[in-house]
């Protein structure tokens, strides 16, 4: 009798184990989300697509969705769980402006500032973000939502990040991994468009080599370009004012120490944590929903707004511009950020059509001028509408 | 140097002067009731009148520690008690004291009535410096029709009472003025459904900043492009200046500074080439103890052995 009740009592036990295992909790959901998880884990590194990006979120996304028992206070939605305190960051937006930091220490603006007509391919590529709003809208989501979901057309992962924490943090996730795998996919989105905006002979054109930049106006751009930006658009301080501090830490050469830091440890420590708690986020009973869907469709069209209106903007731009002067629209593209990926677009393209022409250095002005028109823009979608 | 330490020493003491902790100087008194027959009641179920504060800014800011008094002769009469977790006031929230004259009831009720007060004042921590204060006015006091702020936390601190008024309905521990419970987003849809206006706007603020952007640094390039423009200008004279006297040189002091270089080049036994190495090898650089691992690292105890 002793012995039956301790085989009934280990039985018990091991089914009791059984229940808290994944294994009990599996849902079709759970397995479908685990292969996404497993896809961007080889998209990265078979493909090379953002890998930096795309290991951690792929894996983030296997952890998230490991069926759980619920209230064991180990999931990333469970108040105190170590998962929770590191989602924090994505929650209340410190990740984004700590990544602007080391993205400031480790843009060279020189691009920009040789040729500063090229900021305003930056400013019209922020259409996208726009256009994809107004679509937004017209399929029912709120205006809060339908701004953080047009912000994946400013291909800034950060900003994404920040934007959607504050005006609808419900669709993090969703929003955070839609525009990531966007950027992945920059070099398959971006080029078709470019070669039906553009004609043979405008591919051609060759730009003139931009001129030496003084240290001196590096060490002027992020300081005047924080206070006129900062002043214009206040709501996007805590990014606005990140970038161009870090930029002034790389460009004072006084504090290289710091740059070095904010560009490599730091940034790094960042984007692990932001990576991996953004692809936790989505949990199959949170991330499988038809809004989803919405949101990767609103920012595949975004992202195909805002490359259009970059290319678009720039034949237009050179209806004012004189012969030698003009702009080879193939640079319109890296007005969206994505930083360097667009503008490594930029150049592969032109060279297709002319070995001898390098647009590189050219599409890095529009590249980085995007980075500020994002977060100029997310700082008037934060203004508006939260 | 030192001089300019201490310009920035007394610049930190000078912008500090105008500080108080945690803000203080934020809080407001927001409304009060003087004669309560039929309105709030206290956690004891009594009816006293009643002071309530508003925090103002969008930081947490505790109270405690600071003064309540209707004596501006002895503005310490009632010290809000410290370390209790209730005086700390959430942003954009209220608190509420209880003017029954019963301080023993616990941190909210205060050492005075506001039958017997002409004036109602909040001092900060340090005893002296009045925050806010608002007279009252018995002749229009009547039984539960309190005295507020029109706006939360809007108008004087001097007393004057102007942006107060009578209240139409008591709102203790709430705003005296129901704010409109549509949010920007929401009005926002409603005026602009498709998002045009809001495409319009936003597209014109980031063009408007990149393009102001693109000016000033259009006028900084050509700035610099001028400078160093008239820089190498100044190099170029110097060198015609330079040609111009060379070619006034007489063949006699070509021959000195060729006899002199060759002497030169006898005596110190200097070469055309020089020592330097090209490698691929990693160079060895200078030990230096700021690289030393050996520093950062606790060292090894040594085993001593014993005679």
């Amino acid at each position: 009798m002793e012995e039956h009740n301790i085989f009934s009592l280990i039985a018990d036990n091991l089914s009791q184990f059984y229940e808290y295992t994944g294994f009990a909790n599996a849902t079709f959901g759970h397995i479908l989300m685990i292969l996404i998880g497993l896809a961007f884990v080889y998209l990265a590194i078979k493909k090379e697509w953002e890998p930096m990006l795309l290991v951690p979120i792929g894996f983030g996304i296997i952890i998230g969705n490991i069926p759980l028992f619920p209230g064991l206070s180990v999931g990333v939605y469970e108040e105190g769980s170590v998962l929770n305190i590191l989602y924090q960051g994505v929650q209340q937006g410190y990740y984004p402006p700590l990544i602007f930091l080391g993205i400031g220490a480790m843009t060279d603006f020189s691009a920009l500032i040789s040729n500063p007509k090229l900021m305003l391919i930056g400013a019209a590529a922020q259409f996208g973000i726009f256009g994809a709003y107004g679509i937004a809208l017209a399929l029912g989501f709120t205006p809060a939502e339908a701004g953080a979901i047009g912000i994946i057309g400013g291909a800034d992962g950060p900003t994404a990040i920040f934007l959607s924490s504050r005006l609808a943090p419900d669709l993090v996730g969703a929003i955070a991994v839609s525009a990531y795998s966007y950027m992945a996919l920059v070099p398959v989105i971006q080029p078709p468009i470019m070669r039906l905006l553009t004609t043979k002979k405008e591919r051609l054109i060759k730009m003139k080599s931009p001129r030496a930049v003084s240290k001196k106006e590096k060490i002027m751009f992020p300081i005047i370009g924080f206070l006129l930006t900062a002043f214009i658009v206040p709501s996007g301080l805590p990014l606005l004012g990140m970038l161009f501090f870090g930029n002034l830490l790389k460009e004072s050469g006084v504090t290289r120490r710091l740059a070095e830091t904010a560009r490599g440890p730091l940034i790094d420590t960042v984007t692990i944590l932001i990576g991996l708690t953004v692809g936790c986020s989505t949990q199959a009973d949170k991330f499988l929903q038809w809004t989803s869907i919405k949101i990767f469709i609103l920012g595949f069209l975004s992202f195909v707004i805002a490359t259009a209106a970059g290319v678009l903007f720039v034949k237009f731009f050179n209806l004012f511009l004189k012969k030698g002067n003009k702009i080879n629209p193939l640079i319109g593209n890296a007005g969206v950020s994505a930083v360097p990926d667009s503008a490594r677009i930029s150049n592969n393209i032109g060279l297709e059509y002319d070995k001898t022409n390098y647009l590189l250095m050219h599409a890095m002005g529009p590249n980085v001028a995007g980075v500020i028109g994002s977060a100029v823009a997310a700082g008037i979608l934060l203004g508006f509408l939260s | 140097m030192k001089i300019h330490k201490i310009i920035i020493l007394i610049g930190c003491l000078t912008a500090s002067l105008g500080l108080h902790a945690q803000n203080i100087s934020d809080m407001r008194l927001n409304e009060f009731l003087v004669i309560n027959t039929d309105d709030f009641e206290d956690d004891y179920g009594h009816k006293n009148g009643w002071i309530e504060l508003f925090n103002t800014s969008y930081g947490t800011v505790d109270v405690g520690g600071c003064f309540l008094t209707n004596d501006p002769g002895n503005l310490t009469k009632y010290m809000i008690p410290k370390g209790d977790v209730l005086t700390k006031v959430k942003p954009r929230q209220h608190t509420l004291f209880w003017a029954d004259n019963l301080p023993d009831r616990g941190t909210f009720h205060i050492n005075f009535r506001l039958e017997d007060s002409d004036e109602i004042l909040f001092v900060s921590s340090d005893g002296r410096t009045i925050v806010d204060r608002i007279k009252i006015d018995h002749s229009i006091a009547s039984p539960n029709v309190s005295y507020g702020r029109t706006n939360d936390g809007i108008g004087s601190t001097d007393g004057s009472g102007e942006g107060w008024e009578i209240m139409k309905k008591t709102s203790p521990s709430t705003n005296n003025v129901i704010l409109d419970g549509e949010s920007n987003s929401m009005k926002l849809k409603k005026l602009d459904p498709y998002g045009i206006i809001m495409a319009i706007t936003a597209m014109s603020v980031v063009f408007v900043a990149l393009i102001i952007l693109y000016l000033l640094f259009k006028w900084i390039g050509n700035l610099s492009i001028k400078k160093h423009q008239k820089r190498s200008d100044d190099v170029a004279k110097q060198n015609d200046k330079a040609e111009h006297k060379f070619e006034e040189t007489s063949a006699e002091a070509y021959a000195a500074i060729a006899l002199a270089l060759h002497l030169y080049r006898e005596e110190t036994e200097l070469h055309d080439v020089e020592n330097t190495i090209l490698t691929i090898e990693k160079s060895k650089k200078a030990y230096s103890p700021w690289s030393s691992k050996i520093y950062m690292l606790r060292e090894t105890p040594q085993l001593r052995k014993r005679n």
